[in-house]
């Protein structure tokens, strides 16, 4: 089991190294000036020019250069950006917080609905039922989520005024207590609308398949055999086995989420890491673009690991391999 | 005796690989998710190839009319600037579709044959590509290709060559995983010692029994990249010259309280690109796997 | 203490004997659908099983020996339709007609179970043993006493160290050990009859014997009424008063083993023997004791 998790951590450790090394490789690719490509298209003074040419030893030769851009990022230091006016780092640990606090909500509330909803058309006994089911899911999973914020701010925010349009909350709350809380879950609840949509879709249709191939196990038909109940069966037998897969396939879905949720933070203007990204995508901030890349990866990996412990603990077939 | 293993042991796809394709199509039509998958496949093709003759106006021209509601002038309405919406749509299913074709197609190729090298040869080919794998799937498709948008511009070629690049690990993991169980099948083992080119025993005997898969992932594939292209339209950072679904929501943002209509047919066109790939996808696992459905049937009694 | 030979008679009416059959099976008809096609699996089989008796089952795959057994324990395989027609008494009550929880409380308790082929498909990956076990218990005391009496069944069905395996996972035993957990398992709910899906068929040579012979002496201590479902004539040999030989969904001979064996009257069965013969080599037929009852 510890040898599990080290192993997998070894494993990590040079693939976070070698994202870094392709961002590299990737700037080097950019024809002109290596000073402008790292920046971006700020204009660029000559004392600042020096100043990262010393730093990332431009004038040495390749190895040395992709030395010195390693051993900064060991450092923390994942450069500066311009549009913010701040250091890389300092920018993304303020906004991978809220990021998490989106993610994090988002699959609480949709993982759940999404195991109900593949549990009921796994169970539905008509070939109808089921196909129906199927569909809805798959149409669910395939309204693509910057559409359906929209759609959902068009209804519930503009129309309705039930909701905020976009923001983590205003900017200076009042609230305290209870009311903050309330006030929290107000601009919550749309983007954790989308989650459901989307991620409760791809749960449900994994459980669906899953709880069906459960089904079909012999220790199904033994523990019918052995007189339990459907609820006993489902209790005992179906949920555990059948969950599982879910859980791995939605851990590696939140993992990329952390990763970035570009698309629903564009939507709703959550100033997470996904819109950082697109921010300076769109600004041409290399240094800030690489920076989230990396973060990104990184906290791919680190979930990743974390959903592979997860499941381990949870087979006993597994937990006991090692 | 015939069991299920013996008569499997018969390589099905001898006919070869065109057979093998029209074999594929077949059973996906047979499924009514499939059939209805490729309905609305056929559709948008047919739409992006006559878009000049369905569209009543030029798609980049204005017409007199700014943010008009739908009508039977203007069937999806106009936009801020007075372009009528419909003939965008119908355009944007040309740069939606070459999207999805091309790029899926690009990741076939490049894919194809890295997983068919892995698959086969193993050893040094099965190292590099699982790793390089494992490094493209630290990222989400959209982060890696906002990543190269941002450093190299997002002209529509570089753009198809980002979304390539992102998502052709997909099919490159596939085809390997086919590959590697298909050089366990007795016919492919037979082929093998009985001397036949490399090239006969990977497409004529290994393929046409990986097609089935493999094509499930090119629509898969098509899905994720049209949903890319779009996503990058949304966001605004994609090729400003052409008519994009994506940008039509783009620019739809501005309007939201005033004109609906802007924002609800370009995202119901790409909806229904998705819903038609993901639909002709599920109709071949159907048909491959005819039990899934039945199981909880004996489970009510 | 009745005669193995006119026991076996099955022409002789069941009156006789004292008291009515444990099981009794008239004109089974059983039609599987599976999407557009349709297998008549059972023709109308007459069938029949005493109180405390060991009757086998034989035939090759798809003679419809095990949908036999499945269709009274209504457990059927996963089609798109199962109709059935034709008669099915157990104790006295008429299994067609009974509502599914009347069925249930059958499999429950005192009523019927199956020991299943491919005992590691039929156990549950992620419970221990003794979890899967306990919960087929006839009744089920609270507290620590389930374990009690899981590692007692345990024991019963030959398992060495019950404790020790109680604790364990289904993929952490030997085949044969899991096959007499899955017997134990049938056991647990206490039934007058218990059907034995190829018991034998997924194990070694050398642990058939030991699953055999647990069957045997369960047999013959418990007094359950016991189907032996088989391509495998020697397991017939072995433990059976009386065998059915079917063959595409119909019995073509029914008898006391000994009489078969020593003068099959069907062709179909001749060679079954003749084949068992040769890849056993058999020798003399031991014939089970009847039940001490």
């Amino acid at each position: 089991m510890t040898r599990l998790i080290l192993l997998r951590l070894v494993h990590g450790v040079p693939l976070l190294l070698a994202v870094i090394i392709v961002c590299f490789l990737m700037l080097q690719m950019i024809p002109g000036d290596p000073v402008q490509a790292m920046v971006g298209d700020f204009p660029v003074t000559q004392a600042f020019r020096d100043s990262i040419e010393a730093k990332y030893r431009l004038n040495d030769p390749i190895l040395t250069q992709l030395g010195s851009y390693l051993l900064n990022f060991a450092q923390g230091d994942f450069g500066f950006s311009f549009q913010n006016q701040m250091p890389v780092l300092d920018l993304i640990l303020e906004r991978l917080p809220r990021t998490i606090l989106l993610a994090v909500a988002g699959f609480v509330v949709a993982i759940p609905v999404g195991l109900v909803v593949g549990l009921i058309a796994g169970l539905s006994p008509s070939r109808r039922a089921d196909r129906i089911w199927t569909t809805l899911t798959l149409i669910a999973f395939a309204i693509p989520t910057f559409w359906l914020g929209q759609l959902l701010v068009m209804m519930f925010a503009l129309k309705l005024d039930w909701f905020p349009t976009q923001g983590i909350g205003p900017f200076v709350s009042r609230a305290h207590g209870v009311d903050w809380l309330l006030e929290r879950l107000h601009y919550l609840a749309l983007p954790v609308a989308v989650f459901v949509v989307h991620e409760g879709a791809r749960a449900a249709r994994i459980m669906r398949a899953s709880v069906q191939e459960t089904l079909s196990q012999g220790y199904i038909v033994n523990a019918r055999m052995k007189g339990l109940t459907r609820g006993e069966i489902i209790r005992k037998h179906l949920l555990r086995n059948s969950v599982l897969p879910v859980v791995t396939t939605s851990g590696y879905a939140f993992a990329s989420t952390l990763g970035g949720t570009v698309l629903i933070e564009s939507v709703f203007t959550w100033p997470g890491l996904g819109l950082l990204l697109v921010d300076a995508v769109r600004a041409r901030d290399n240094m800030t673009v690489v920076g989230v890349v990396v973060v990104a990866a990184a906290m791919v990996i680190v979930v990743n690991l974390l959903v592979d412990v997860i499941y381990a603990l949870t087979d006993p077939r597994v937990r006991s391999a090692r | 005796m015939t069991s299920p293993a013996s008569s499997r042991s018969a390589a099905p796809g001898r006919s070869g690989f065109l057979r093998s394709l029209y074999d594929v199509f077949a059973q996906v039509m047979a499924t009514s998710h499939g059939s209805f998958g490729v309905i609305i496949l056929t559709i948008l093709t047919v739409t992006a190839i006559f878009a000049p003759i369905i569209a009543p106006y030029d798609p980049i021209a204005l017409t007199d009319d700014s943010l008009a509601p739908p009508s039977w002038t203007y069937l999806f309405g106009t936009d801020n600037l007075g372009h009528d919406i419909f003939s965008m749509v119908v355009y944007g299913a040309r740069s939606s579709l070459i999207v999805g074709l091309s790029t899926a197609l690009a990741s076939l190729l490049l894919g194809g044959v890295m997983g068919m090298l892995a698959g086969y040869y193993r050893g040094v080919f099965e190292t590099v590509l699982m790793r390089v794998a494992e490094l493209f799937q630290t990222l989400p498709a959209i982060i890696i290709v906002l990543f190269l948008v941002s450093l190299f511009g997002s002209s529509f070629w570089l753009l198809l060559a980002a979304v390539a690049l992102a998502i052709w690990p997909l099919q490159a993991r596939l085809v390997y995983g086919q590959f590697i169980r298909l050089r366990e099948a007795d016919y492919v083992a037979a082929a093998i010692v009985a001397g036949l080119p490399v090239r006969h025993v990977i497409l004529r005997e290994m393929l046409p029994n990986a097609m089935q898969p493999i094509i499930v992932q090119v629509a898969l594939d098509a899905s994720i990249a049209i949903l890319i292209e779009a996503a990058l339209g949304y966001l605004g950072i994609s090729d400003p010259n052409m008519v994009s679904w994506g940008q039509l929501l783009y620019e739809a943002q501005n309007f939201m309280s005033e004109a609906w209509w802007m924002s609800i047919f370009p995202g119901a066109a790409i909806c229904l690109a998705i819903v038609g790939l993901n639909m002709v996808a599920d109709g071949l696992n159907e048909a491959a796997d005819p039990k899934s459905g039945s199981a909880s049937r004996n489970f009510h009694d | 203490m009745i005669d193995v030979h006119e026991r076996g008679s099955p022409s002789r009416p069941d009156g006789e004997s004292g008291d009515a059959p444990l099981l009794r099976v008239e004109g089974l008809d059983v039609r599987l659908h599976v999407g557009a096609t349709s297998v008549h699996a059972v023709r109308s089989v007459d069938f029949l099983v005493r109180r405390g008796e060991c009757v086998g089952v034989v035939g090759e795959s798809g003679s419809g020996k095990s949908t036999l057994a499945r269709a009274v324990m209504r457990l059927m395989p996963n089609v798109s339709r199962v109709e059935l027609g034709g008669a099915i008494i157990f104790d006295g009550r008429d299994l067609m007609t009974l509502p599914g929880a009347e069925m249930r409380k059958l499999r429950r308790k005192s009523g019927f179970s199956m020991v299943f082929q491919d005992p590691l498909g039929f156990l549950n990956p992620t419970k221990r043993i003794w979890r899967q076990v306990a919960e087929a218990l006839s009744e089920r005391p609270g507290g620590d006493r389930p374990f009690a009496r899981v590692v007692k069944l345990l024991e019963e069905v030959g398992l060495p160290e019950p404790e020790r395996v109680a604790k364990r996972y289904p993929h952490e035993l030997s085949g044969g050990m899991r096959q007499r957990v899955v017997i134990a398992i049938a056991l647990a709910s206490e039934p007058q009859l218990l059907f034995a899906d190829e018991p034998t068929t997924a194990l070694d040579s050398t642990v058939q014997l030991l699953v055999l012979d647990t069957l045997r002496r369960l047999h013959r201590d418990r007094g359950t009424g016991m189907v032996v479902i088989t391509h495998d004539l020697s397991v017939v040999a072995e433990l059976c008063d009386r065998v059915y030989v079917m063959r595409g969904g119909e019995v073509i001979e029914s008898g006391a083993t000994v009489d078969i064996f020593e003068a099959p009257e069907d062709p179909y069965t001749a060679r079954l023997i003749e084949l068992s013969r040769a890849s056993h080599t058999l020798g003399a037929a031991k014939l089970c004791a009847p039940a001490s009852g």
